[in-house]
């Protein structure tokens, strides 16, 4: 019953927000004398967009759901790439103190680094413009993952090691029963962040690289001047951020315990 | 794990049958040191005790004074800074599966069921059964302390005693010659308490007494009903041994009568004394 309740009053004051949004939206559309589209004109271009999103009329002119699927593929093949790197890499630094101290100072002047600025480098390498994206990508789940591995198995409780000590687990055992078990809801924060930034990222690599994804189809709308686009461009990237995040949010949660 | 389940050496079983007793924990001057950033620190200083097998022992004192500290010496969780402690006539190098450890704060871990808690201390210690032998014998581990219904359950969703329990049943199981427990009993209610204590003491003659089982507590009664001796430690820091007190009373002890004894009464007083010395009026006074 309070259950219920709760999600009824959740549903509530979502919509409380919306409508603000929408409101605050409208507003501004009125203060501009419709410079900025309002919500009404928006959704017409919106929907009618939304009709047949998946249409392949060749390289510049593609639907925007095909646009968008492509920004999910290169996220996500960027994004597997980078935790296949980041987890080793960050049991090796949580596990060991020589690692850390070698690799630390690495990731500490590479972390700060635009993933933006590796597109060159990227295309450099790969003398393509997708796959100099997905390497952005790449470099980008990179750090997230790295750190919040390393800190889940820096931090196992000596608690748990004192178990392994006193019931002599052997090396296996300590990995699977007490350093997976304890770190992974760590690791699961780390994907979560990585994901969320990646995802930050592609729009404005595609942006850079052009011809591709749903950064492009933001810039493609400025250019031929649709703001309405543009705008409904911007819902969408906000949506499906908002659903890969609660997305995570669930695998974090089934992957962690009762304290 | 270096240490290996052996049978007691040749000079243990002479002197048994010579009518000789045979220790089977002996602490050897024993100081243990940490490394603070402040420096060094004493924690125990030059311990040294013998506790002879089938003994039930108690350690008793202030927190803080090194009682945990000297348990783990003896199993081996901390390496003495001087001294040596021997168990079973072998020197400790390390946790060995002829000691059996109950930590203070349970350690169970929490993202396995108290049944798998069980089974990996199980499956890691006794390595010549095979998996069906072990599943019975975790079974019947958890039906001795009465947790078999809650055997799937995770360690959170358990209240402080039945943790505590799971960390006694997880001792038992590898059937160690020696039990280390570690204020088993602190974070029970009386009446589970006295269950427990019942329970203990059951596993001990079920043994036909063999088990040596050192104890760490802060329940003056408990240390009586159960001990065969109580040691008294000092406050720390550089803790040593204030005192040891012999329980010479008769088993089968009955709870509701003991503390009725004559014997009983003086222990009682003798060890209430000389833990609460520093709580007179006076000294109450005197720090205002
Ligand atoms: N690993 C450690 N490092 C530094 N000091 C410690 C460590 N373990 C225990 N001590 C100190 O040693 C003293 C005795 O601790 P402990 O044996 O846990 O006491 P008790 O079990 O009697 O409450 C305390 O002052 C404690 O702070
Ligand atoms: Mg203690």
């Amino acid at each position: 019953m309070k259950n219920i309740q709760s999600n009824i009053l959740a549903i509530v004051y979502f919509l409380c927000g919306i409508g603000a949004l929408l409101l605050f939206w409208e507003m501004s559309s009125r203060f501009t004398d419709g410079e900025l589209p309002g919500p009404v004109p928006t959704w017409e271009v919106f929907s009618e967009l939304l009709k047949d999103p998946f249409y392949d009329f060749g390289p510049n002119d593609k639907g925007v759901g095909l646009l968008l699927w492509g920004s999910l593929v290169r996220v996500t093949y960027g994004f597997l790439l980078g935790t296949l790197v980041a987890v080793p890499f960050g049991i090796l630094l949580g596990s060991s103190k020589i690692a850390m101290n070698i690799l630390n100072p690495v990731v500490q002047i590479l972390k700060p680094v635009s993933p933006l600025a590796w597109f060159p480098i990227g295309l450099a390498i790969f003398q393509s413009a997708p796959s100099a994206t997905v390497f952005i990508i790449f470099i980008t789940s990179l750090w997230p993952t790295l750190i919040n591995t390393a800190f889940g198995v820096s931090t196992v409780p000596q608690d748990h090691k004192n178990v392994a000590k006193a019931f002599g687990f052997s090396k296996f055992k300590y990995v699977v029963k007490i350093l997976f078990p304890y770190s992974l809801p760590h690791i699961f924060t780390g994907l979560r962040l990585s994901i969320g930034v990646a995802w930050l990222v592609i729009v404005a690599g595609e942006m850079l690289s052009g011809g591709m994804g749903i950064g492009f189809f933001i810039w493609d709308s400025w250019n031929a001047g649709s703001m309405e686009k543009i705008i409904g461009g911007i819902l969408i990237i906000g949506i499906v951020g908002l659903l890969l995040d609660k997305g995570f949010s669930v695998l974090q949660k089934s992957f962690s315990y009762e304290k | 794990m270096k240490n290996n389940i052996e049978a007691p050496t040749l000079e243990m079983h002479i002197k048994e049958d010579l009518g000789l007793t045979v220790n089977s924990i002996e602490i050897k001057n024993v100081t243990v040191s940490f490394k603070t950033p402040k420096g060094k620190f004493d924690a125990v200083k030059d311990i040294s005790l013998n506790v002879r097998k089938g003994e039930i022992v108690s350690v008793i004192g202030h927190s803080g004074c090194g009682k945990s500290t000297l348990m783990n010496t003896i199993s081996g969780m901390v390496k003495p800074s001087q001294g040596e402690v021997l168990a079973n006539g072998k020197r400790v190098t390390g946790p060995g599966p002829d000691r059996g450890l109950v930590f203070q704060n349970y350690s169970l871990l929490p993202w396995l069921t108290v049944y798998q808690n069980i089974y990996e201390a199980v499956d890691s210690v006794l390595k010549d059964l095979n998996k069906s032998e072990k599943k019975t014998l975790v079974k019947d581990t958890l039906k001795m302390v009465n947790l078999y219904e809650h055997k799937d359950k995770l360690p959170g969703q358990l209240s402080g005693g039945m943790k505590q329990r799971v960390a006694i049943a997880r001792a038992f199981a590898i059937n160690p010659s020696i039990l280390l427990l570690d204020e088993p009993f602190g974070a029970l209610d009386a009446l589970t308490k006295s269950s427990m204590h019942i329970e203990l003491l059951k596993l001990w003659n079920l043994d036909n007494r063999d088990k040596t089982i050192v104890m760490v507590t802060h329940d003056i009664e408990e240390a009586i009903f159960l001990s065969d001796r109580i040691v008294v430690m000092n406050n720390g820091p550089a803790a040593t041994v204030k005192a040891i007190v012999d329980v010479p009373l008769i088993r089968p002890r009955h709870k509701k009568e003991i503390v009725h004894d004559p014997e009983y009464m003086k222990i009682h007083d003798q060890l209430l004394a000389m833990l609460m010395d520093k709580l007179s009026i006076a000294d109450i006074k005197s720090n205002i």
